[in-house]
């Protein structure tokens, strides 16, 4: 076996273990329900963990990723034991398809595979500390109703009031188990610690455990946004194949799983599926952000470096609440979940308004912190207008972020409590009003549609002149724009809601105000063409993402203004339209740019560049498939295909378009995960790369690949125009001057 | 100049092209109200600059991607062209009074679908998890459809008794979100005899995707001889308690939770029914008696059938008369 | 202007805009129950919170030139400024927007609450904001025995306010049919003053933070971010009850 490579040897161990794990869990399925019905899920998920675990396993050994998966399996095994044996005792019946179960062999599953790829470090510490928080406070709160005479226990084994207190406990225990917290306490104590720790782990593992370097953050948010955007991105594939065709196929009235039937899990997966996406996205481009923000700027790091890893820890336990709210019964809301029905749904829906609500910090605090680094850590010379374009976008992005994020925090406060004490916000009944729950909503919502583009059009504007080797046309009209979208689209909200109900005469101003956007947006677009014009193009993978991100970008930002305008968006609104609107948006605005700006400055992390062949294949394999996704959302859409539904009327004539878009779903999945094997297999294997290998200006290619710990050993002062390619005699950006104050206090 | 020439015809050509292209395909489904051609006419104009716009950009990006290719083995740099001022002007001036014009179009139409004709014929709809149930305040009239005169504008006075729902009938194109605790109007004027459905475009909950209702367009002739062939059934079923009961069905929305035909639904069939044993979610079994029929629509969560969704159904704060009026009909459904 | 007074004059101006602020405080209370115009009810509190933000909360600091050396307390204080300024920007957010609860649910109308105890405890408030500005006072001039009386000084007040509002006026206004659930009113009160009190209760803590690390000798003339923080912090709270207060008492009709 010696002479085969690891990766045959872990693609044969994949299959094989699929093959085995599939018998293994029909075969426990049968012994223990007797039949096969509406478990096919089971040996599903048996054949997925299984052939994971046995591909790392036949291509690097008993490693600890290997030592990892399999702690994984045997961890949700016993969690699922568990939970089974506490359902037994509380209700009284076996059921195996009870929400207890899946929810300890979730928490029990992820918390085993951290312990088993490196011991106790932040992540599994602190995801244990978030059981035990979890749990004692939900037994807290169920003991004293207990005493006071109230029902204790609910569907899902605890009340409401003790699930939404266990929640929250778990996250405070988690950030304060994992250490994200250790120093702040050490401050309020009155004790100094030093500006930055010594790393203590090397090589991979330090990813496992607190860090202050922005770059190991960054790359923390980044691998969690690509973990999210595949456990997102696996929802859209379950409830793609549900719609392929016409009539209920195996999300049906008669299955049950959490606690849900077949509509009800589709709802869940779908509203999970868009959060899910959402936060992925507010990770990803924090994690660009993140690594590469100080290294154009020449700072050594964030202005703070502590609230930058609490940003990112907190994104975790927020991440698992996410999950639980699937198997808490989940929620039937959509992402938006509106009152009065998010007054409704199952707890899923508070453990959901949580997760995003915690997650909403780690934006907030993040976005906090960009702006004093940009203000504060500048190098000499780097005046406004000759700070790296991407910068800009940041800046902008920021500022949405720091401030409207409150609302949608406010505003799933406001349900939750309206859930837990009967206060009547947007409760009829009680004199509440539910639109107004819209407004403040969309008050964050729309400008964080903003949040998911502008730094993605940063990386266009940033990575464009480096492949087209010409200056970035109109510099400062660009850096504008991104202001003036960010500006506007706190203007606009309302736009969400012309068929709400709300008050009539708002309709024609917010229809005004969002069609302003399409100026700075056009203004963009417009600059890059002229970028391109008379360049030298060449265009290896990241300048692939970064083109196709512009087409896909232009169809999704061409089908805003029909939505703006009033009379043809009350056709257009919730109908899949719309969802063809913003997947188009979102992939041309964050999913291609963020490929595109991985496959860059990966070698800044690593010192290897990814494998091109692979890249492009991905890129030919999305490209297409997305747009056979969106443009059959399109067509359906306008033809009255309804958003959010399980199952549509087969007199429509869909069950072909949409046949061919899950289709397409299917292999822009299959190039996902092509990406994803060529990103960690480029970590070890890669095509050594230290040199400035894409013949870049900016600072950080300036030095050889990977970046040091505390980037650069010299400081630069700038001296020129970021982007001033193909100036006769040269010029240079920036200019390495002293040596940058060595080691820290 | 040769680029631009070059580059100038192709972006007409395409946009061209594309436009005729998705006129070609037939976007938007049938016209089958008045207000539907004035929100197409928008769309028109829409699809004609989305067209010019697309090809505007992605002409010349695919053209410098061909032709300002670097070819093998070159080095060098592009042209150094930093910007041009007068032309960002241009780019933000002119997009700017697209912007405008296409707004004023947006709100003249807009003032157009919501021209009211004072006498509009009123149709209360009432909405709720999952059914909508259409009353005919000057007939008297309860029924699960909604038929519609032609040419004439009717307005839809709109309540919802528990979450948001919203109405839309694509071929109509409007769409009003029914909101609890208020009513919202819909008005429109069919153009087109025929068999259409409203279909709920707001998520409200697991059966969201069946909330759908047929909507039939018929000539004046038609719809009078509907309107009083249902007040002549309604007449005839209030003489007999399971006349009163199934009208009590239409009236509360029972009927978008159970079939009486025997379809499995959100809710079990009533069909067959009455004096049959059934089976609870703990595993006993009950016959279906007045007294358990009874409790269950008073207080569906006391029996739990097996195989249902727990607490989807909700209660009913119904009159001992109206029960029994119901159980009365429940038991004809053999 | 008032970047380097001597200790006794910056006393002097902290006792001075105290002095302002209960003027304005009793002339609101005035406008609201003679002739209650909404308008002039904004003006005073934008005035008042002005006043707060220039002299007590010092924004103008944010202006300052630091060190050039990026590694010197100064420069760091500088960094810190801007960072705490825009988390109270953000959090500042959370209450206006349980503003525009309050405007959109209930109008120009308001609850039926105790007004004595209402300005009780917005005097209580603004007082130990007074003495929250002297202590930072007495601690940018070296005098730590000043500071930790002051601070202390501070932390009871805030306490009774905190207490003031949970332990008396919540019970108060339930024994008069207000409760959570009772309808919007109900809902506004105790979400406002909740998430009000909630930023009081955090701000007494980090106050027990700087009092005890003042003790351990932490802080000097020139070193002394943690205490700018927390009377920063502090001052906000009181800044956002300048608004909350009319919100919640003097502004509408009784309902
Ligand atoms: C990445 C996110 C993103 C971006 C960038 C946008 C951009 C825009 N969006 Fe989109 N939108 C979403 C994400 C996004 N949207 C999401 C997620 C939803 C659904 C939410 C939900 O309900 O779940 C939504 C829904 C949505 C609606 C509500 C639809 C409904 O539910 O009824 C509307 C209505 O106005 C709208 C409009 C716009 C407009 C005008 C822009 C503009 O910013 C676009 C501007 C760009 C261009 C116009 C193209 C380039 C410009 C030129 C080439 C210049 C010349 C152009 C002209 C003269 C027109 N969007
Ligand atoms: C980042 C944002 C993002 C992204 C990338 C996607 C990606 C996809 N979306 Fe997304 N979608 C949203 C954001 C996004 N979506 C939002 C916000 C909504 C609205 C929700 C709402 O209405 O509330 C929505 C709604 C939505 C709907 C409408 C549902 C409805 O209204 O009923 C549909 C239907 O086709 C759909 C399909 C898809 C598909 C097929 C993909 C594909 O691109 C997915 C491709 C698959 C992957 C990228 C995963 C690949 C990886 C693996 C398979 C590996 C798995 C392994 C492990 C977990 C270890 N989406
Ligand atoms: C929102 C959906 C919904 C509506 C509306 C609804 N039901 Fe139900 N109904 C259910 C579900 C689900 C069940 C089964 C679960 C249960 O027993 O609660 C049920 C159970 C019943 C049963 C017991 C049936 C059996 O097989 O034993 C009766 C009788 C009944 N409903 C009558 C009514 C009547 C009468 C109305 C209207 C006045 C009504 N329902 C409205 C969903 C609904
Ligand atoms: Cu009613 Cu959807
Ligand atoms: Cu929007």
């Amino acid at each position: 076996m010696k002479s085969v490579s690891p990766a045959i040897r872990g693609w044969l161990s994949f299959a094989i273990g699929a093959v085995i794990a599939y018998l293994v869990g029909m075969g426990l399925v049968f012994l223990a329900s007797g039949s096969w019905t509406y478990l096919h899920l089971v040996p599903v998920l048996f054949a997925t963990f299984g052939s994971v675990t046995a591909y790392s396993w036949g291509a690097s050994g008993y490693s600890p990723i290997t030592k990892g998966f399999v702690w994984l399996d045997l961890g949700s095994l016993i969690g699922f034991a568990l939970g089974l044996g506490i359902d037994l005792l509380v209700q009284g019946t076996l059921d195996w398809v009870a929400p207890t179960a899946s929810l300890f062999a979730l928490l029990f599953g992820f918390t085993a595979f951290f312990l088993g790829v490196a011991g106790f470090n932040a992540a599994s510490k602190g995801l244990i500390w978030q059981i035990i928080g979890t749990l004692l406070a939900a037994i807290f709160v169920s003991v004293i109703r207990a005493a006071m005479g109230l029902t204790w226990s609910g569907p899902f084994l605890f009340s409401e009031p003790a699930w939404v207190l266990g929640g929250f406990m778990g996250v405070l225990f988690f950030l304060g188990g994992s250490g994200a917290v250790d120093d702040w306490f050490k401050w309020a104590r009155g004790i100094d610690t030093p500006e930055h720790h010594e790393e203590h782990y090397s090589g991979w593992e330090k990813y496992l455990h607190i860090s202050y370097d922005h770059k190991v953050i960054g790359i923390q948010y980044t691998v969690t946004a690509l973990f999210l955007i595949s456990v997102g991105g696996l929802f859209a594939l379950i409830f793609r194949t549900e719609l392929a065709a016409s009539q209920l196929q195996f999300l049906t009235l008669d299955m049950k799983l959490f606690g849900q039937n077949g509509p009800q899990l589709y709802n869940s997966f779908m509203s999970l599926h868009g959060m899910i996406m959402i936060v992925s996205i507010l990770l990803g481009m924090a994690g660009i952000t993140n690594f590469v923000v100080p290294l154009l700027l020449g700072a050594q790091d964030m202005a703070f470096p502590r609230l930058n890893s609490f940003a990112f820890w907190i994104s975790v336990p927020a991440s698992v609440l996410l999950l639980m709210s699937l198997v808490l019964g989940g929620f039937d809301t959509g992402w938006t979940g509106y009152p009065p029905l998010s007054a409704r749904a199952p707890v899923g829906m508070q453990m959901f308004f949580l997760g995003v609500f915690t997650a909403g910090w780690s934006s907030i605090l993040g976005a906090l912190n960009n702006i004093v680094t940009v203000v504060r850590m500048r190098s000499k010379g780097m005046t406004a207008f000759r700070m790296p374009i991407f910068v800009w976008a940041a800046i902008a992005t920021s500022i949405i972020a720091l401030t409207a994020t409150q609302f949608i925090g406010l505003a799933f406060q406001m349900v939750m409590f309206q859930r837990l004490f009967g206060m009547g916000f947007f409760d009829p009944a009680k004199g509440g009003n539910p639109v107004l729950f819209q407004h403040l909503f969309w008050f964050y919502s729309h400008p964080a549609v903003y949040v998911f583009i502008l730094p993605g059009l940063g990386v266009i504007s940033e990575l464009l002149p480096v492949f087209a080797r010409k200056p970035l046309f109109g510099y400062r009209w660009i850096a504008m724009s991104s202001l003036a979208i960010a500006l506007v689209g706190f203007l606009v909200w309302a736009h969400h809601m012309f068929a709400s109900g709300m008050n009539e005469y708002l309709r024609v101003p917010f229809m005004y105000s969002t069609l302003l956007v399409a100026i700075p947006t056009g203004v963009k677009f417009f600059s890059w063409v002229a970028t391109l014009w008379k360049g030298k193009i060449w265009a290896p993978t990241p300048m692939l993402f970064v083109l196709g991100g512009i087409v896909v970008f232009l169809l999704g930002g061409l089908t805003g203004p029909p939505n703006a305008t009033v009379s043809t968006d009350l056709h257009l609104t919730d109908t899949y339209f719309i969802v063809g609107h913003f997947h188009d948006t979102i992939f041309g605005g964050f999913v291609f740019p963020f490929f595109a700006a991985i496959y860059y400055w990966f070698p800044k992390a690593t010192g290897r560049r990814m494998n091109e062949t692979l890249g492009k294949i991905h890129f030919w394999l999305m490209t297409p498939a997305f747009f056979v996704l969106t443009f059959g959302m399109m067509r359906i859409g306008l033809l009255g295909m309804r958003r959010r539904i399980v199952d549509y009327d087969p007199a429509l004539n869909f069950d072909y378009t949409h046949l061919v878009m899950t289709v397409g779903g299917f292999l822009i999945a299959i190039s996902v995960l092509i990406f994803i094997y060529n990103f960690f297999n480029s970590i070890k294997n890669g095509e050594k790369a230290e040199g400035n290998i894409w013949n870049s200006r900016s600072p950080e290619w300036q030095v050889p690949s990977p970046m040091p710990t505390h980037n650069y050993d010299q400081l630069f002062e700038v001296v020129g125009e970021p982007y001033d390619y193909g100036l006769p005699g040269g010029s240079k950006y920036v200019e390495f001057i002293a040596p940058a104050k060595s080691k820290h206090p | 100049m040769g680029h631009f020439l070059v580059v100038g015809i192709l972006v007409i050509v395409v946009a061209v092209l594309t436009y005729f292209g998705l006129d070609a395909v037939g976007l938007m489904p049938v016209q089958a109200s008045a207000q539907s051609v004035s929100i197409d006419w928008l769309w028109n104009w829409e699809i004609i600059a989305i067209s010019f716009l697309f090809s505007l950009i992605v002409v010349p990006m695919i053209y410098s991607l061909i032709v300002f290719r670097r070819k093998k083995g070159e080095t060098g740099d592009g042209e150094h062209i930093e910007g041009n001022t007068p032309l960002e002007i241009g780019w933000t001036v002119v997009p700017l009074l697209i912007v405008l014009v296409f707004a004023y179009m947006g709100a003249y139409s807009l003032g157009d679908i919501r021209r009211a004709d004072p006498d509009a014929l009123v149709i209360n709809v009432k909405a709720q998890q999952w059914v909508w149930t259409f009353e005919y305040p000057e007939y008297g009239i309860i029924s699960k459809e909604l038929h519609l005169p032609l040419n004439q504008q009717v307005v839809l006075k709109m309540q919802s008794t528990d979450v948001i729902h919203s109405f839309w009938v694509p071929e109509f194109r409007i769409k009003q979100d029914v909101v609890p605790g208020r009513v919202t109007e819909y008005r429109i004027t069919p153009t087109l005899i025929g068999d259409y459905k409203v279909r709920c475009a707001e998520l409200c909950g697991s059966s969201h995707y069946s909330m759908e209702s047929p909507v039939i367009v018929d000539s004046q002739a038609d719809y009078d001889a509907w309107i009083t062939a249902q007040s002549a059934i309604a007449a005839e079923a209030a003489k007999t308690p399971e006349g009163q009961g199934q009208l009590l069905t239409v009236r509360n929305g029972c009927i978008g939770c159970h079939s009486v035909d025997g379809a499995r639904m959100t809710g079990p069939t009533w069909f067959g029914l009455y004096g049959e044993n059934v089976e609870l979610a703990d595993g006993s079994t009950v016959v279906a008696d007045d007294a358990y029929l009874a409790e269950s629509i008073l207080n569906p969560q006391a029996k739990e059938v097996a195989g249902f969704a727990p607490t989807v159904m909700p209660p009913f704060a119904l009159s001992e008369t109206e029960i029994a009026n119901i159980v009365a009909y429940l038991k004809t459904l053999k | 202007m008032s970047h380097n007074q001597d200790k006794s004059s910056a006393y002097a101006q902290g006792v001075l805009i105290f002095v302002y602020l209960t003027v304005l405080t009793a002339l609101e209370y005035f406008v609201a129950i003679t002739f209650s115009a909404v308008s002039i009810l904004v003006l005073i509190a934008v005035i008042k919170a002005a006043l707060v933000m220039y002299y007590y909360m010092h924004i103008y600091k944010l202006n300052e030139d630091s060190a050039d050396d990026i590694h010197s307390y100064a420069y760091k204080t500088g960094t810190n400024r801007l960072g705490l300024w825009l988390f109270l920007l953000s959090d500042a957010f959370v209450f206006a927007g349980l503003l525009t609860t309050r405007i959109n649910l209930l109008g120009l109308t308001r609850p039926h609450l105790n007004q004595l105890l209402g300005v009780a405890v917005t005097a209580v408030l603004l007082i130990s904001s007074f003495f929250m500005n002297r202590g930072e006072t007495a601690m940018a001039h070296g005098d730590k025995k000043g500071f930790i009386t002051n601070a202390l000084i501070t932390f009871v007040l805030g306490l009774g306010f905190l207490l003031g509002v949970v332990a008396v006026e919540w019970p108060a206004a339930a024994a008069e049919g207000l409760t959570a659930s009772s309808g919007t009113a109900g809902a506004v009160f105790y979400m406002m003053t909740g998430m009000h009190a909630f930023h009081v209760f955090t701000g007494l803590i980090f106050l027990l933070v700087i009092i005890n690390n003042a003790r351990k000798d932490i802080y000097s003339e020139e070193k002394h971010w943690g205490v700018e923080a927390v009377t920063v912090y502090w001052h906000f709270v009181d800044l956002v009850w300048i608004f909350f207060y009319p919100a919640l008492y003097l502004i509408g009709k009784l309902l």
